[in-house]
């Protein structure tokens, strides 16, 4: 593992603001043989932990967005590929090995704001410019764990505290609100089992 | 397009793959979309008179795909996923982040994903694919497909229909019907008198 280095890339030729060789932020740790791709991999990594990120060996994270926040981890496997995916973490997002996440697909451990009607307004004014050091109220987080050998589709959403397990096949578009079982394919808004994988 | 098969306005600096039609009323914004493009096939993507293909479709083309765009096929953000063949017809309207997908790519089997992963690092672009079926997408003429749509493998859909967004769709949609959902169901049927434009309608 190399840290805080800069990292190498496949970056298309031309492409515009692309991650190409830049310097790591701090608090990210990588593997050997993983790469790093896209203009918007670090534009909301505000996190402040010690190794927030930490990818294993051989990854490809191509065009994947890393946004978390001051108290978020991020943790990934060997042999993972991912191919836009937007990461959102303000708590945990623990994902195993040789998991794969299809293009556009989202997963966020977070619910950002607030149920209530009255606790979303106080939550709206302390985002707002005007907010400056007002407390936000109590967000409804959960860690998301993703086991080994997890196939997610594009266009795929996980939500909060949801736990898939390991060979688990998610299909395009699915969006997961509850744990899926190892092994089973699941479809649908709300996702629903729809079969095991062979 | 150029001579040398570049378009003056595209913010990217590629060509136009010589096996790619385009009409010369045809729109294309940006070479990009061929950023994942490895049809050999001698005519892999036609694009018909009056179509426009603007910034963010992907043309994810395997060794063997044809995707072919008929006339006045309006298509945004859209990501092409084809081994086989995807065909669109006359006047659809494709709307962003919608998939067209004729495979998954990968297989089921994890231990068959796991080895597609390890291969991956010594290919191009560390491209993970493995060979798995295929199954063609028809989408007939007049269709719109709303955002974030995903048209899964072997699906066919009616010339008239509506797909709403966010729609997944698994099963054939009947001509001039309104499906939405995810899965897709039947929300309505068009009626015959909406079928047809009055009068002269186009170009």
């Amino acid at each position: 593992m190399n840290s805080g280095e800069s990292t190498s890339v496949s970056v298309p030729v031309g492409a515009p603001g692309g991650w190409a060789n830049g310097p790591l932020p701090p608090h990210v740790r990588l593997g050997s043989g993983t790469l790093i791709s896209g203009e918007h991999a670090f534009k909301r990594f505000r996190a402040k932990k010690s190794d927030a990120l930490v990818i294993g060996d051989n990854a490809t994270m191509d065009g994947v967005h890393f946004a978390v926040e001051a108290d978020g981890r991020i943790q990934i496997g060997d042999y993972c590929y991912f191919t836009n995916a937007v990461l959102l973490c303000e708590l945990e997002l623990r994902i195993g090995s040789y998991v794969i996440i299809g293009w556009n697909a989202s997963i966020a451990d977070s619910d950002f704001h607030p149920l209530g009607p009255a606790e979303r307004i106080v939550d709206a004014i302390a985002c707002s410019p005007l907010g400056k050091n007002r407390p936000r109220p109590a967000i409804a987080r959960r860690a998301v764990v993703i086991e080994d050998d997890v196939w997610i589709g594009p266009n795929a959403t996980i939500l909060k505290g949801v736990h898939i397990g390991a060979g688990a096949w998610i299909e395009p578009g699915a969006l997961v609100t509850r744990d899926v079982p190892a092994r089973a394919r699941v479809l649908g808004n709300p996702a629903q089992i729809i079969g095991e994988v062979s | 397009m150029t001579p040398d098969r570049r378009l003056e306005w595209d913010w990217f600096a590629g060509s136009v793959p010589e096996n790619v039609l385009l009409d010369e009323s045809a729109y294309l914004e940006s070479t990009y979309s061929f950023h994942n493009f490895r049809s050999r096939l001698p005519e892999a993507i036609r694009v018909g008179r009056g179509s426009s293909v603007y910034l963010g479709v992907m043309f994810d083309l395997g060794p063997g795909a044809r995707v072919t765009l008929g006339e006045y096929v309006l298509m945004n953000g859209a990501r092409i996923i084809c081994d086989s063949e995807i065909a669109i017809g006359d006047y659809s309207l494709i709307s962003w982040n919608v998939v067209l997908m004729d495979n998954y790519r990968l297989p089921l089997n994890p231990s068959g994903r796991r080895e597609a992963l390890r291969a991956a690092l010594q290919r191009e672009h560390r491209r993970a694919e493995a060979e798995v079926p295929s199954l063609p997408i028809r989408i007939g003429a007049n269709v719109w497909i709303g955002f974030d749509c995903c048209i899964m493998p072997g699906v066919n859909i009616g010339d008239g229909a509506v797909v709403g967004a966010r729609s997944v769709v698994t099963h054939d949609v009947a001509p001039y019907t309104i499906v939405a959902g995810n899965p897709a169901r039947v929300v309505r049927a068009f009626k015959a008198e909406e079928r047809r434009p009055h009068g002269a309608a186009h170009a």
